[in-house]
Order: C-alpha cells, then sequence, then structure tokens
C-alpha cells in the first residue's frame, strides 16, 4: 500500500474540492489512508466518481462495439448482395448470349425456311405445269385413241362396203354371164331373165340398204360424241 | 483480485470493454491488452528464456480467432502451456461457443471458456468468485456463458 504525507493529502482534497480534479483509477485501491476519516472519504468520492465515469465508457464503448458489429453485419449482408447482384448480371449476360445464339439460329432456319419454301412452290408448279402436261398428253392420247377408233370404224366400214359392193358386183356379173350365156346358146331365157331382174333389183336394193346402214351409224356415233 | 492480466484480442474496443469491466468488477489492479498471438509468443518466449517472471501476468484471457495473427488463440495457450511454462492461469474468451472449439482448448490446456457478449461482467464476476480454483488447479474446464 502506498502511503500519502498529510500535506499531499490536504492539497488532493483541496483540489478536488476547489476544481473537482481527484485521483482516478486503479492507484485508490493502492493508497493507505491510515484511518484519516477525510481522506477515507475522499479516496471513496475519487472511487465513485472514476467507477461513474468507467460505466458511463462502458456503455459508450460496448455501444460503439455493437454499432461496429452491426456495421459488419451490414456490409457482410452488402458484399452477399453485391455478390448476389454480380451473379443476376452474368446470368442476364449468359441469358443474353443464349438469346442471341437462338435469335441467329432462329433467323437461319427462317432463312432455311424460306428457301425451302421458294423450292417447294417452284416444285409446286413445275408439278402443276407437270399435271398441266399430263392432262394435255391424256387428253391427246384419248384424241388419238379416238381417231384411231374412227379410223378403224371408218376402215371396217370401208372394207364391208368393199366387200358388199364386190359381192354384189360379182353376184350381178355371175348372173349376167349365165342370162348373156343363155341368150347366145338360144335356150329359153324366160326362167332365168325372171330370175336376173329378180336379183339385179334385189342387189340394189341390199346395195342402198348397205349404204344407208352405215352413214346412219356414222351420223348416230358424231352426235354420241 | 488478480495481481495482473493479460488479455490478447485483435479488437482495441474489447480491450476498453474488458479493461472497464475488470476495473468496475475489482477483478485486478493491472491490464495488458495486445493486438496479435505472435506479440504475446514473443513476449511469454523471452519470459521463459530470461526466467524473469516478475512481469509475467497472473491470468491470460485469449481471443479464439486472432486476426492478423499467425496462429489462432488454442495454439497459443498450446504454446504457453507447453513450450514456455505453465505457471499462468489461461484460458479462452470469444463469441464463439464451439464444443469442438472447446475441446481442442482443452486439449491445449485451457482452463476456462469465457462467452463474448453484450452482458460481460457477469461471466467476469462469476469468473472472479472461481478464480482461486484456476489459480490451485482444483477447479476443472468451465464454460462461463
Amino acid at each position: 500500500m502506498i502511503k500519502i504525507d498529510s500535506n499531499t493529502k490536504k492539497t488532493l482534497m483541496d483540489l478536488y474540492l476547489k476544481k473537482g480534479i481527484g485521483l482516478e483509477g486503479n492507484i485508490t485501491k493502492l493508497i493507505d489512508t491510515e484511518n484519516d476519516e477525510d481522506f477515507k472519504k475522499y479516496l471513496k468520492d475519487c472511487e465513485t466518481k472514476d467507477g461513474d465515469k468507467r460505466k458511463k465508457r462502458l456503455e459508450m464503448t460496448k455501444k460503439i462495439q455493437k454499432q461496429n458489429e452491426e456495421l459488419v453485419t451490414l456490409n457482410e449482408k452488402n458484399e452477399k448482395m453485391m455478390e448476389d447482384l454480380q451473379n443476376k448480371i452474368t446470368e442476364i449476360e449468359e441469358s443474353k448470349l443464349t438469346f442471341e445464339v437462338q435469335n441467329r439460329e432462329l433467323n437461319e432456319w427462317k432463312k432455311e425456311n424460306l428457301e425451302l419454301t421458294e423450292k417447294l412452290q417452284t416444285e409446286m408448279m413445275k408439278a402443276e405445269k407437270a399435271r398441266v402436261d399430263a392432262e394435255a398428253a391424256k387428253q391427246n392420247a384419248e384424241n388419238d385413241l379416238d381417231l384411231l377408233q374412227k379410223k378403224t370404224q371408218n376402215e371396217l366400214i370401208s372394207t364391208i362396203v368393199k366387200v358388199a359392193l364386190w359381192v354384189i358386183m360379182g353376184v350381178g356379173v355371175v348372173t349376167t354371164g349365165v342370162y348373156v350365156l343363155t341368150l347366145f346358146v338360144g335356150k329359153d331365157t324366160q326362167v332365168i331373165s325372171a330370175a336376173w331382174s329378180n336379183i339385179f333389183g334385189i342387189l340394189l336394193t341390199n346395195a342402198f340398204s348397205i349404204v344407208g346402214t352405215i352413214m346412219g351409224i356414222k351420223y348416230a356415233t358424231e352426235n354420241k360424241q | 483480485m488478480i495481481d495482473s492480466i493479460l488479455l490478447v484480442d485483435d479488437e482495441d474496443l474489447f480491450h476498453l470493454v474488458f479493461e472497464d469491466a475488470c476495473s468496475l468488477l475489482d477483478i485486478s489492479l493491472s491490464l495488458n491488452a495486445l493486438n496479435s498471438s505472435d506479440e504475446a509468443a514473443k513476449l511469454f518466449q523471452k519470459w521463459f528464456e530470461d526466467g524473469d517472471n516478475n512481469d509475467k501476468p497472473e491470468c491470460v484471457f485469449v481471443d479464439l480467432n486472432i486476426i492478423g495473427s499467425s496462429f489462432d488463440g488454442i495454439e497459443l495457450i498450446r504454446k504457453i502451456n507447453f513450450e514456455y511454462g505453465n505457471h499462468v492461469v489461461v484460458g479462452i474468451i470469444s463469441s464463439s461457443n464451439e464444443p469442438e472449439e472447446q475441446a481442442k482448448a482443452i486439449q491445449a490446456g485451457a482452463q476456462f471458456w469465457i462467452i463474448k457478449s453484450d452482458d460481460i461482467e457477469p461471466r467476469l464476476e462469476e469468473f472472479r468468485n472461481d478464480y482461486e480454483g484456476y489459480k490451485n488447479r482444483t477447479l476443472p474446464f468451465k464454460v462461463y456463458k
């Protein structure tokens, strides 16, 4: 313990009374009062004053410490937010790039699609032309077939007419020949002449009948078409 | 009352809090504070090599994570106990309450673990009451929550 002489004690107590300046800190706990009641009271007052000051400082320091901790927490949150923001920006940038790539691909597809459409239209036009050509070819073929059929019909009719005429002419010539021969030989021509005129009439009738029938068929065929 | 205390903590504001709290609670007359575990280790090494125990503190409070230091509080306690002599009462003062870290601290020779918070005075008061047990090495490791 520290011992202090009476003069110093008096000076210290006067200073405290006049100017409020007293001893501070743990030194007050190390001074021996030597049962001096006034000095004991002085030291007690100094300790109380010092304690009050320390209490006040402790509260302030704690408050500042708490504020610092809050600031650190806020700073951490801020850094986290900045990091999140940066990540979002990076994500957006990546999305933008992806969109650009997709857009480019879509444009390419669109271009390809347009080209394909153009090609398709060309091919459709070609196909349409081919269809029209085919239709025309079909029509031509049908016409040719019809013509061929008509030609065949005509040829057949012509042949029938020719054959019929040849038959008629043959029968006429033979009958006439037999009649002429009978006349030269001097035989009875009563029967043969009647038969000749009769058969000649029949032949002529038949010949006109054939021609009439053929003309009728031809007329009917043309009307049907 | 503890003769002298050494606080090793990187937070200057806590030095003031601790000093005022110790003074108000009459825990110690003398308190020194350091910001780094390297600095504290050097001092203990010097005291150990010189064999000078006059300046050596009676009790050491060490923060768990000391920013700006080569090693943490547990390593400092291990060094104090196993490299530079274990003639001091030493423990952790930290805001952490991790049982794994506390187990490591016990391994390193820590005698107590005080959890830092706004209301530190009741814990320091409780520690003051238990101090003789730590000094005599009769009290087991204790966490002041």
